[in-house]
């Protein structure tokens, strides 16, 4: 067994691993350390139904793949990562048998979202115009830096006359939600539908206050989503490769059970088998900060160096609201939606939003979770066969539906409520979720040969670094935003205790196959330590 | 007045910026090296369409110090903090005062690369010096000022 090293990493989820790779790659001896099997946390592609099926049991989609640092710095596609970016993006169905497609053409977009309202398609093309121009320069800002502060950040669009530049960035959008946003700007329910779909996905509820200051940049990239060719794992075992490559160590099966303390500075690793790891120069911790803070210290380091008000907002986290209960299919045909008599181009859209048709349907569905009751599904569908043949056996398809749901679920009137409760109720609620999707594309119930349910409870027990069922490592509300996330001791990627350092999907920007956070920590850890920075050429 | 893109220009450009930076209440202290690569686009009239012109400029303590034009890829001994890249149209509009620098940022028309939390924090500053650059600076224009006229249009 490995005894010591310079750099130890908690959790070998994207975060885990690209960090691994650039400290390694800047002449440290890095060792990460995983609890399961294999590498990837999130970046998990299992045969859950049957063999040849290759399903993704958590990331699904890859944003800014292009604008990722890392994918370059790291030469991901020189390791065998492949993308592939799907011409039809997204669509809606509606009840009435209409859709919404959005293309990765923007033009073709705009005409389709014209059927619904000429008004609102041109609103869509000046909004998607401004915001795709300043996402490249707000992204550089925004998420692959250390987070500046919401005052900071307000100060400076109201020098630069943001207000007057833009018709839709503005201050106030802090003060505002998605739906005042929406109900500002466009007229149809059916388009306004869409885009906050859309930015629920991307973990933006449309009923939080001061999330409307980020849509705009969502709608900014609307176009741009991946699909990582093979399944979602092979990122991580393209990342893995370059971590070995360099001469990284990962070690799986190997559970945390505390981090070694000594005059107040992270010194080292104690696993549960109860061998210990020196950490010569630091620790990164990838996973929650409820693991990090209230199970890998003793009460004494608590007490003494976090203090109890840290620990009582380490205790406190907001997770997200709501949960994916997910449902993987093993097909025999691909889904012929009664929508293609609409636009017949929803039988080849990646991603399908099957019937959310209103703001009022998103709000309905997102009061129900919060009470830990089931909605209606309105689960949305991707086939990634669609666009990667290698993910099912010749012929055959893989399928996922996703449905907004609570992680602690009420079952019944007589049910107390919670996770558990999901090991009795979600064969059910997927048999459900396939009716729906049977309703707008009537071949998929026969085209079924297998199925396999996922459910929030499921994503906590398999990786408990996403806690109560949040994929996103923490809530996305203003509250929990930039330097702030997830408090502000830790907002700056350092910790109460010298040498440990966060770096995963709890900080800045927040989850998603972004690796903004591991990119972000090296920085610290780099002006830290004093690391010459490679990667970062202007 | 000055030719645009010639020394006597730059040291205009120079004047105008320290000018302005002496009525700044405060200044970010430091060194900054910034170039700025300007593209030919065929419109402009100032670079051939195809080529490129360089310009390095330093900074300190909110004040030009220095500038100069660089020799196309021949390495540099000195570390960059920012470097701002677009068609020599934008530039051109910009100096004539035609087009807003902020908007051409925001736009996507100027490629920034650099540490924008740096920018955006010494947002007054920076208006500052940006108007200068467009406003306060008498320029010359022997080919034709912008906006130019394309060869479509003609």
């Amino acid at each position: 067994m490995l005894k010591e090293a310079d750099v130890i990493i908690i959790g070998a989820g994207h975060n885990g691993l690209a960090l691994g790779c650039y400290l390694q790659r800047s002449g440290l001896e890095v060792v990460i350390l995983e609890r399961r099997h294999e590498e990837g946390g999130g970046l998990t592609t299992e045969e859950l139904t049957l063999p040849g099926f290759l399903h993704n049991v958590h990331a699904n989609y890859h944003t800014f793949v292009d604008l990722s640092p890392p994918v370059g710095d790291l030469d991901l596609r020189g390791h065998g990562v492949k993308y592939v970016r799907p011409e039809v993006q997204m669509a809606s169905i509606y009840e009435d048998g209409s859709a919404l497609v959005v293309y990765e053409d923007i033009d073709k977009t705009v005409e389709s979202i014209s059927q619904f309202s000429k008004k609102d398609a041109e609103t869509f093309k000046k909004l998607f115009t401004e915001a795709h121009g300043y996402v490249n320069l707000l992204l550089s800002t925004l998420m692959f830096e250390p987070p500046m502060s919401v005052k900071d950040l307000t100060k400076a669009l109201s020098v630069f006359g943001v207000n007057k530049r833009s018709e839709f960035l503005s201050v106030k959008l802090r003060r505002e939600t998605i739906n005042d946003f929406l109900n500002e700007h466009f007229e149809s329910d059916k388009v306004k539908a869409h885009l906050a779909f859309h930015g629920a996905i991307c973990g933006y509820s449309n009923d939080k206050v001061g999330l409307a200051i980020g849509f705009p940049l969502l709608v900014g990239k609307i176009n741009n989503w991946h699909l990582s060719v093979g399944g979602s794992h092979r990122l991580a075992h393209g990342l893995w490769r370059d971590f070995a490559f360099h001469g990284g160590v990962l070690i799986t099966d190997a559970e945390v059970q505390g981090i070694v303390v000594d005059n107040k500075k992270a010194v080292g690793v104690r696993l549960s088998d109860g061998n210990e790891i020196v950490a010569r120069k630091l620790v990164a911790s990838t996973v929650s900060v409820e693991q990090t803070f209230l199970e890998f210290l003793n009460e004494n380091e608590k007490n003494e160096i976090l203090g109890n008000e840290f620990v009582e907002k380490v205790k406190n986290v907001k997770h997200q609201e709501y949960s994916l209960f997910s449902v993987h299919l093993a097909m025999k045909e691909l889904p012929n939606y009664v929508a293609s008599s609409f636009n017949p181009d929803v039988n080849r859209a990646w991603v399908v939003n099957l019937g959310y048709g209103s703001l009022g349907d998103l709000n309905n569905d997102w009061r129900l979770i919060k009470e830990g009751r089931l909605p209606t599904p309105h689960p949305n569908a991707a086939v990634n066969s669609l666009y990667d043949p290698t993910d099912a056996p010749e012929g055959f398809y893989t399928g996922l539906l996703r449905q907004f749901a609570p992680y602690e679920v009420k079952t019944g009137n007589n049910s107390n409520g919670g996770s558990a409760e999901w090991n009795v109720e979600s064969r059910h609620y997927g048999e459900s979720c396939i009716r729906t999707w049977n309703k707008f594309a009537p071949n998929v119930e026969d085209s079924i040969i297998e199925f396999a349910t996922y459910s929030p409870h499921d994503i906590t027990e398999k990786l408990p670094n996403m806690v109560k069922g949040d994929w996103m490592m923490g809530e996305i509300t203003l509250e929990n935003m930039l330097d702030v996330r997830p408090t502000p001791e830790l907002g700056q990627y350092r910790t109460p205790i010298e040498s440990l350092y966060m770096a995963g999907s709890t900080q800045h920007p927040h989850g998603f196959i972004t690796f903004a956070p591991a990119y972000n920590a090296l920085s610290i850890i780099a002006e830290d330590i004093g690391i010459e920075s490679w990667w970062r050429e202007v | 007045m000055s030719k645009i893109y010639t020394d006597e220009w730059y040291e205009s450009v120079k004047d105008a910026i320290n000018k302005s930076a002496s009525t700044l209440k405060e200044v970010p202290k430091g060194k900054w090296i910034l170039v700025i690569e300007i593209v030919g686009d065929g419109v402009s009239p100032y670079v051939d369409e195809g080529s490129e012109r360089h310009f390095l400029v330093s900074i300190e303590d909110g004040k030009c110090m220095w500038y100069e034009e660089i020799e196309l890829g021949k390495s540099l001994d000195v570390k960059l903090n920012y470097r701002f890249r677009g068609n020599a149209e934008v530039f051109d509009s910009i100096a004539a005062g035609t087009l807003d620098p902020i908007d051409a940022a925001l736009g996507g028309d100027i490629k920034v690369k650099g540490d924008m939390r740096f920018l955006l924090r010494q947002a007054d500053q920076v208006q500052t010096l940006l108007l200068a650059y467009t406003k306060n600076v008498e320029t010359e224009w022997p080919l034709g000022k912008p906006p130019y006229v394309r060869k479509a249009d003609s």
